[in-house]
């Protein structure tokens, strides 16, 4: 009896040593990985940065119209923001090939199923950093066309365009990233097809007599007519 | 040299290349943009045809069909006088008239540069004097006393010309050191000095790309390159009506290129530390002025939305202590309503500096400033409601002043930005 429960607690030990020193490697293999990943996200950061500083990177982005991605950059600094993805991606490709190191069939389907599913989630990124920066620019044209147009509502118009963009980048990312694909869509036909009939009823119903004028105004309007305004700006 | 003509001639209306390639040297070119009726044309080439030293003259009117046979036929004579029709393209004018009328500036200084003129005039606006009385007092001065550009000096009516008034002229005068009332023309002359060295410019794309930029830079190179500058005194021009709801364009097509040919001419306007007066020809001509109570309110009211809304945005640009003394100028009634000048100028100054450091889109920082200057016209309109012509002078002068005071503060600011932040 003894005997026996001696037996298997040797068999038990000797095959969590084996099935320890099987992994062993894997597991070096991944902490090598990883300190070769880190290592080459520093150094490979350092360049991106370099070069993209050289390239005056940040100055072009503001004359593209996109100098919005400055106040949400680290430092203020996109060439900073773009270096910091870099080496994160390259961290994260890392540790990837470090889990694949293990050599077992579930890691390996696993690595395969993620780096499938990486494009789609580089792609939602990149949707939502350009719908962020667009919805911020579109907002803030609207915000100031609408002060400089007199209009009482310019904030609320401006927050409202801002959010409508915002939430298509939302939706397109998610599609992108195929949560909830049916779901995303029909939601956002909803609320899209939603905002457009209260608008259409807002104006058909509620601001009738005033489109009417304003249409009327606009048809009647002599044209060039000389304004009254005392003032000549240039 | 022969490739640059090239490229010149291309930049001429197709219509009219024929006959400017026919022509090989004049002395002086004179582009005509105003709309002037046939009889002032005549009236032009006649006093053009006066000038001392009987320069041979190439004159470019932007519509031929103003042009009356008589005109052509005695141009077509002369020869010490060419008329030639130069149309500025008309689908472009009415899409965009200011950017079509600049393009036509850069096509005339193009033909001046070919023809290697010694002098290039442009008349852009009708004045309440025939132009045949003006028009010689911008071109006399690059013939014979040899002055490099020729800057119009209007008789000012208050409330015209607000925008150079209140922002480019003073803000040339504190920067560049040279009390010029228009800068910018749109009348003037030029020498072949200053157009080898602004057309070099824009061909090496220092000045930029369009018209606008070339005409914002006309007074920065000749100041910065030590070229004789004058203002001669032309009389009342007549404006054009413009619609107020397109002051933010207007600010952001006009102001754009000014500061950037500050931040181009930096080195420059920092050595600068006074201003001084520069050679004015000729006698100014009074102007009645109008005494009309002007209803201000809604641009005070501007001026409030502004406040409001745009803090976002100011905060970006403004240091808090301007920003706190806007909020409490947008408590200010109407009939209270007041913009001190040093408020005015740290503004100006601040936005040029978040230009030059593109804080926020280039185009939204400029467009942003409309409720700011819209207070500020509401303001001066307010104080000079009533005011003579001697009155409004002596306003704008020390509007200059506290420009010209303020100036440290832009130095400072535009030096270190991130330290000196008051």
């Amino acid at each position: 009896m003894w005997n026996q429960v001696k037996q298997a607690l040797q068999l038990s030990t000797t095959g969590f040593v084996t099935r320890l020193a099987s992994l062993l490697p894997g597991l070096i293999a991944l902490i090598v990985a990883l300190v070769i990943s880190l290592l080459l996200a520093w150094i490979v950061a350092i360049v991106v940065r370099r070069v993209l500083k050289s390239m005056r990177f940040d100055e072009r982005l503001a004359d593209w119209g996109l100098s919005s991605t400055a106040e949400w950059s680290p430092r203020g600094s996109p060439a900073l923001l773009v270096s910091e993805i870099v080496a994160i991606a390259i961290i994260a490709a890392g540790l990837l090939i470090g889990i694949a190191a293990f050599n077992s069939d579930m890691t390996t389907s696993m690595v395969r199923s993620i780096f499938a599913y990486v494009p789609n989630i580089l792609g939602a990124i990149l949707v939502l950093l350009v719908g962020m920066v667009l919805a911020r620019f579109v907002g803030r044209s609207v915000l100031i066309g609408a002060v400089n147009l007199n209009l009482g509502y310019a904030r609320l118009l401006s927050v409202g365009t801002k959010w409508l963009v915002m939430v298509l980048a939302i939706a397109m990312a998610l599609v992108h990233l195929r949560i909830a694909v049916g779901i995303v869509e029909l939601a956002f036909g909803i609320l899209f097809g939603g905002i457009v009939l209260s608008l259409a009823l807002a104006v058909g119903l509620g601001s009738k007599d005033l489109v009417t004028k304003s249409l009327e105004r606009d048809t009647n309007r002599p044209p060039a007519e000389p304004l009254k305004e005392p003032f000549r700006h240039l | 040299m022969s490739e640059v003509r090239t490229v010149e001639a291309d930049s001429a209306p197709p219509q009219a290349r024929p006959s400017i390639e026919q022509i090989e040297s004049a002395d002086l070119v004179v582009g005509i943009l105003a709309d002037l009726s046939p009889d002032e044309v005549t009236e032009v080439c006649d006093a053009l045809r006066t000038l001392p030293g009987k320069p041979r003259i190439v004159v470019l009117q932007n519509s031929a069909a103003n042009a009356s046979p008589e005109v052509s036929e005695a141009a077509e004579q002369d020869s010490a006088l060419s008329l030639l029709p130069w149309p500025v393209d008309v689908q472009n004018a009415t899409a965009a008239p200011v950017e079509s009328a600049l393009a036509a500036y850069q096509s005339i200084f193009s033909v001046g540069d070919r023809l290697g003129v010694r002098g290039c005039c442009i008349i852009a606006s009708k004045l309440e004097h025939a132009p045949s009385k003006w028009v010689c007092r911008l071109t006399e001065p690059l013939l014979v006393p040899d002055f490099d550009f020729v800057a119009p000096c209007y008789a000012r009516r208050k409330f015209e010309g607000l925008l150079n008034n209140g922002i480019i002229s003073p803000l040339t005068r504190s920067l560049y050191g040279k009390r010029i009332q228009n800068p910018m023309g749109p009348d003037l002359g030029i020498s072949q000095r200053l157009l080898g060295r602004i057309l070099a410019g824009d061909r090496n794309g220092k000045a930029g790309g369009g018209g606008m930029h070339l005409l914002a830079s006309l007074v920065p190179k000749a100041v910065c390159e030590n070229l004789l500058v004058c203002q001669a005194y032309l009389g009342a021009r007549i404006y054009p009506p413009m619609d107020w709801t397109d002051v933010s364009s207007l600010l952001a097509e006009i102001l754009g290129p000014v500061f950037l040919a500050m931040e181009k001419n930096a080195a420059c306007w920092q050595r600068t530390r006074t201003s001084s007066p520069v050679v004015a020809l000729n006698e100014p001509l009074p102007v009645m002025q109008t005494t009309a109570i002007v209803d201000i309110a809604r641009m005070v009211n501007s001026f409030q939305l502004g406040n409001r809304d745009l803090q976002e945005i100011w905060g970006l640009v403004l240091p808090p202590a301007t920003l706190l003394d806007i909020r409490k100028l947008s408590r200010l009634a109407p009939e209270q309503f007041q913009f001190p000048d040093e408020l005015w100028v740290r503004i100006i100054y601040d936005f040029a500096l978040a230009y030059h450091l593109r804080t926020i889109n280039r185009d939204h920082l400029l467009r942003s400033l409309t409720p700011l200057y819209l207070g500020w016209v509401a303001a001066y309109a307010r104080e000079l409601e009533t005011a003579e012509a001697a009155e409004i002078e002596q306003r704008l002068e020390r509007l200059s002043l506290a420009y010209e005071t303020g100036k440290p503060y832009l130095v400072s600011r535009w030096r270190w930005p991130d330290r000196f932040n008051p």
